[in-house]
């Protein structure tokens, strides 16, 4: 394989089966971690942006980048580079992620677009992932990870966590 | 003389580590479980800001990230003493809390025009993580000081006694002035010390807390750091130099009994194998 347009499509596809460590329901691509994907001949070179500075899976994805490119047929070499520019945010998670989220049990964040820095305040509600119904409310803004809140749903009484929007 | 960049990334780093290894002593001790995952998640969100920043450090000088953060001795590092301040107890916790985080965002503000061009990138994810540490602080403070009075107490004495140490995040780096010529950051410490002042004075005055201490910072000395990075007080100052228990002299390595403990804990690992991989 010697086209080289045809080769970074292997190398998203690639991308596409490398999942979240924490949340492996989703995908380094339905998250919006991959900002650029470049390839020269046979060499591949991937920006990666972290979701939150503190996230402890930053080098474990590094490495399942690179491992997962390496393994494309054509290519030699991979660099990768994680970088906070541009920052990540909650509005770069695809459609498909926001489904697999909620199939996984885990709300996806409120809203489109990156919340704005100002707008002190949680969203009044998060749409429960199990049955559907808006009637929850934060219980804490911080949960199990830097990247989760934790909600109640008062319809089907469960406790469920959503993808804090940032 | 340290390269002014790296002295004001050092400032920023150590003050998040030394801070944030603090809240982590809350896990597992928190008087509520909620408030056991908050200081936690919120610990972890302050020591990954510190590894961004000493990552940005390590880039410059070409250290290691892990041996800034753990392989220093006592007086290299540059926090703030309120940082290194023991928890003491549940009201001296939110005191410190609510001070720090709003004194950061501040100098944050600032920072995310930076001439740095990584920093300000950094900076601008960096306050949409904090944005939820003010709302934690401000709803906690809101709590406390419309509750019953012993907690109200314990919340306004402990303010006072934070927010003296609270104006040592404002004492100047080492090299600001050249920091500020560069562009690193674009506003003085002494500019943003005034607008704390100010904030703070508003936001207690609202929740009907005590505000006293705050009309005395604002008529206190502007402190200016001397070429050898001693402070010493401008013109239009007071006092000659600060005392050895105000609060000041972190930035240029003074360090408390408090921070020994801490040094020792947060460190032992790191020092039974430095450079060990996991």
């Amino acid at each position: 394989m010697s086209d080289v347009a045809t080769l970074e499509e292997a190398v998203w596809e690639a991308l596409a089966q490398v999942p979240d460590p924490e949340i492996p329901a989703v995908s380094v691509v339905d998250m919006g971690m991959i900002e650029a994907v470049a390839v020269t001949e046979s060499r591949a070179s991937v920006i990666v942006l972290p979701t939150f500075t503190g996230c402890p899976a930053i080098a474990v994805i590094e490495s399942d980048v690179r491992d997962a490119v390496a393994a494309v047929p054509g290519i030699q070499d991979v660099e990768v580079q994680t970088t906070f520019t541009p920052p990540w945010t909650t509005a770069r998670i695809t459609n498909e992620g926001r489904n697999k989220l909620r199939e996984f049990g885990l709300a996806p964040p409120t809203g489109t677009g990156p919340v704005l820095i100002d707008s002190i305040g949680l969203p009044r509600f998060a749409v429960c992932p199990f049955c559907g119904s808006k009637n929850t409310y934060n219980e804490n803004p911080f949960g199990p990870t830097p990247c989760r809140a934790l909600y109640y749903c008062k319809d089907c009484s469960n406790p469920f966590e959503q993808f804090k929007p940032i | 003389m340290t390269d002014p960049l790296v002295s004001m990334l050092l400032a920023l780093a150590d003050d998040e580590l030394v801070l944030g290894h603090r809240h982590s002593e809350w896990t597992g001790f928190a008087p509520h479980i909620e408030e056991d995952v908050a200081f936690s998640s919120i610990a972890q969100d302050e020591i990954g800001h510190a590894a961004a920043y000493y990552s940005l450090v390590a880039k410059i000088t070409g250290d290691d990230p892990d041996r800034l953060a753990l392989g220093r001795e006592k007086h290299e590092y540059r926090n703030a003493i309120l940082c290194e301040r023991a928890n003491g107890d549940w009201g001296y916790t939110l005191a410190r809390h609510w001070l720090y985080d709003h004194a950061d965002a501040l100098r944050l503000e600032a920072l995310e025009s930076s001439a740095h061009e990584e920093l300000g990138p950094l900076v601008t994810k960096i306050r949409r993580e904090e944005r939820y540490h003010l709302l934690h602080a401000d709803t906690w403070l809101k709590r406390v000081s419309q509750g019953p009075v012993e907690g109200r107490k314990r919340l306004a004495d402990s303010i006072g006694i934070a927010f003296e140490e609270s104006l040592g995040l404002f004492e100047p780096f080492e090299g600001e002035q050249d920091a500020l010529s560069a562009g690193w950051i674009p506003v003085s410490s002494s500019e943003l010390r005034q607008r704390f002042v100010r904030q703070v004075a508003e936001k207690l005055d609202a929740l009907g807390l005590p505000t006293h201490m705050t009309s005395h910072a604002e008529e206190g000395a502007e402190f200016v750091a001397s070429s050898s990075g001693d402070l010493i007080a401008s013109d239009n100052g007071e006092r000659s130099a600060p005392s050895a228990d105000d609060g000041f002299g972190g930035r240029r390595g003074r360090r408390t009994p408090d921070f020994d403990a801490l040094w020792e804990d947060m460190t032992s690992m790191y020092r039974t194998s430095p450079g060990a991989r996991w």
